[in-house]
C-alpha cells in the first residue's frame, strides 16, 4: 500500500516545495508573520514560566541577605535622591544656555517599550522576538530602530500582529551607520561571522588607514540612511588594526546582548 | 496515523522549546532538538509520511528562522525542506537495521545530519553573502560539529521515548519483527 503511494507522494512534494521555494520576498514575509502569530502565544508563555523560574531562583535569599540589600537599597536611594537634585539644577542650567545659544533641541524618540519573547535558536543568525507587533503600531515592513537606555540593540524585520522579529548589531546582515566620538572618523559598524549569541563581537569597518583609534573611544549611530536616528551609543572601540585597504575596530556593545530583556522601539519623533 | 501527528506536535513543541535553551557555553553551539524528532520520523514512517514531516518540519523552520532584511532574504522559504527530506532519506536508507531492532547507529547518524544541517546553512549564508568569504575557524566548525555532538548525546532519550510512545499508540515501528513472527 505504501509503496504504491511513493512516487505519488514524492510528486506531491516536488510540487508543493517548488511552489514555496519560488515565493516572492513579500509572500515569504507574510507567511512568516503568520507563522510568527501561531507560535508567538507559545514563546509568550514559555517566556514568562522560563523569567519565573529565573525570579524564583534569584529570588531565594536569607533574611540576613535580604537585610543587607535593605541596607544597601537605602544608602543607594539617599545617593540617587541627592545626585537627582543636582542633576535638576544641571539640566535647568543646560537648557538655559542652550536657548541662550540658539541650539535646536536635540531630536527625542517616541518609543515604545517591549520585551523580549524569545532569543533566536538558530546557528547563524543573532536575532530576537518582541512581544509588540503592527497592532501595537510597529511599521508592518519592519526597519524600525530599537535600543535600551544603555545604546543600540538593532532594527525590526518581520513585524506580526503582537510580536516581530529584531535583528541585533551582533548580526552580519545588520549594517549601522557610525561615527566615532571626538573625531571625524565614520564608518559601518556590522557583526562578525563568527559572532555567536554567547559572544556576540562587532566591528568597525571602512575607517581611515590614520584612523588611529584609542580604544575606549565611543562610538555613535550618524544616523545616515535614515533607520537607525543619530546620536545613539553603539559601543565602544575595544581595537584598532590597520587593513590593506582601510582601518578596522574591533567594538564593544554598549549593550549587553546577552542578557537583554526590555527594549524600545523607536516609533517616530516625539515632536 | 495517530502516531503521525503526534510527531508533528512533537515537532513543534521541540522547536518552541529550543529557543528557551541558549547556545551551550563557550563553543556557543544551538541545541536542536526538532531535526532529533525529524529523524527519527525518518526511521519510524514509510517514504510518504517522512515526506510529509521534511515538509511540515521545514516550513515550520525556515518560517521561524528565514532572515528578510531590506526585501532580501538568504535562505530562501523552502531549502530547509529539501535539506530534511535528502537528510530523510540518507536517514531512510538504515531503515531496514532500525526495524530489526537496532538504532545506536542511528542515533550517531542523526548527530552527523544535524551537523550537516547547520553546515548546509552556513554555506548557503556565506555564498549569499557580499562578499563570498569562507571563514572556517575554530568557533564556526565548534558550532556545527557541537550542534552534532548534542543532537548524537541526546538522541537515544528521544529515540526511546517516541519508541514508547509509539507503543502506546500501537504504532508499529518495526514491522519486518512482525513479519518475522507471523513466518
Amino acid at each position: 500500500m505504501s509503496r504504491r503511494l511513493v512516487i505519488p507522494s514524492v510528486l506531491v512534494f516536488v510540487v508543493g516545495t517548488g511552489f514555496i521555494l519560488f515565493l516572492s520576498p513579500h509572500n515569504m514575509r507574510r507567511v512568516q508573520a503568520g507563522f510568527l502569530g501561531i507560535i508567538s502565544p507559545f514563546l509568550k508563555t514559555g517566556s514568562s514560566v522560563d523569567k519565573k523560574y529565573r525570579d524564583f531562583r534569584e529570588g531565594l535569599k536569607t533574611i540576613e541577605q535580604l537585610e543587607d540589600e535593605n541596607k544597601r537599597l537605602i544608602v543607594a536611594n539617599k545617593e540617587l535622591m541627592a545626585t537627582n537634585q543636582t542633576l535638576r539644577g544641571l539640566e535647568a542650567e543646560s537648557n538655559r544656555l542652550r536657548d541662550a545659544l540658539g541650539y535646536r533641541e536635540r531630536a527625542v524618540f517616541k518609543l515604545m517599550p517591549a520585551r523580549i519573547i524569545s532569543r533566536d535558536a538558530s546557528t547563524w543568525y543573532n536575532e530576537v522576538i518582541i512581544d509588540r507587533g503592527a497592532v501595537d503600531g510597529l511599521k508592518e515592513e519592519g526597519d524600525q530602530a530599537v535600543l535600551t537606555e544603555e545604546g543600540l540593540v538593532g532594527k525590526t524585520t518581520t513585524v506580526a500582529d503582537h510580536s516581530a522579529t529584531v535583528v541585533l548589531i551582533s548580526d552580519e546582515a545588520c549594517r549601522v551607520a557610525a561615527t566615532v566620538e571626538g573625531t571625524r572618523e565614520q564608518g559601518i559598524v556590522k557583526g562578525e561571522r563568527s559572532s555567536s549569541g554567547s559572544s556576540p563581537s562587532i566591528g568597525l569597518n571602512f575607517l581611515s588607514k590614520q584612523a588611529n583609534l584609542k580604544s575606549g573611544a565611543n562610538i555613535y549611530s550618524s544616523g545616515a540612511g535614515g533607520v537607525f536616528p543619530s546620536g545613539v551609543l553603539i559601543g565602544q572601540v575595544k581595537e584598532f588594526q590597520m587593513r590593506e585597504l582601510d582601518g578596522h575596530a574591533s567594538v564593544v556593545p554598549a549593550v549587553d546582548l546577552t542578557t537583554l530583556e526590555d527594549v524600545f522601539v523607536v516609533v517616530g519623533d516625539s515632536k | 496515523m495517530i502516531f503521525f501527528f503526534l510527531l508533528l506536535v512533537a515537532m513543534f513543541v521541540a522547536l518552541v522549546a529550543q529557543h528557551f535553551i541558549g547556545p551551550l557555553p563557550v563553543i556557543g553551539a544551538r541545541v536542536l532538538l526538532m531535526p532529533i524528532i525529524m529523524f527519527y520520523g525518518a526511521l519510524a514512517l514509510p517514504t510518504p509520511g517522512m515526506l510529509v514531516l521534511a515538509f511540515c518540519g521545514g516550513l515550520m523552520w525556515d518560517a521561524l528562522h528565514m532572515q528578510i532584511i531590506g526585501g532580501n532574504v538568504e535562505i530562501a522559504l523552502g531549502w530547509s525542506i529539501v535539506l530534511y527530506a535528502a537528510l530523510g532519506a540518507l536517514m531512510g536508507g538504515f531503515r531496514p537495521l532500525f526495524q530489526r531492532g537496532r538504532w545506536e547507529i542511528h542515533c550517531l547518524l542523526s548527530g552527523v545530519c544535524t551537523s550537516m544541517i547547520v553546515l548546509a546553512e552556513y554555506l548557503m549564508i556565506t555564498f549569499r553573502r557580499d562578499p563570498v568569504v569562507f571563514v572556517f575557524n575554530k568557533d564556526i566548525w565548534w558550532r556545527i560539529g557541537g550542534a552534532g555532538l548534542v543532537a548524537a548525546f541526546l538522541s537515544p532519550f528521544f529515540f526511546f521515548t517516541l519508541n514508547y510512545l509509539a507503543f502506546l499508540v500501537g504504532y508499529d515501528t518495526q514491522p519486518t519483527r512482525e513479519g518475522k513472527r507471523s513466518r
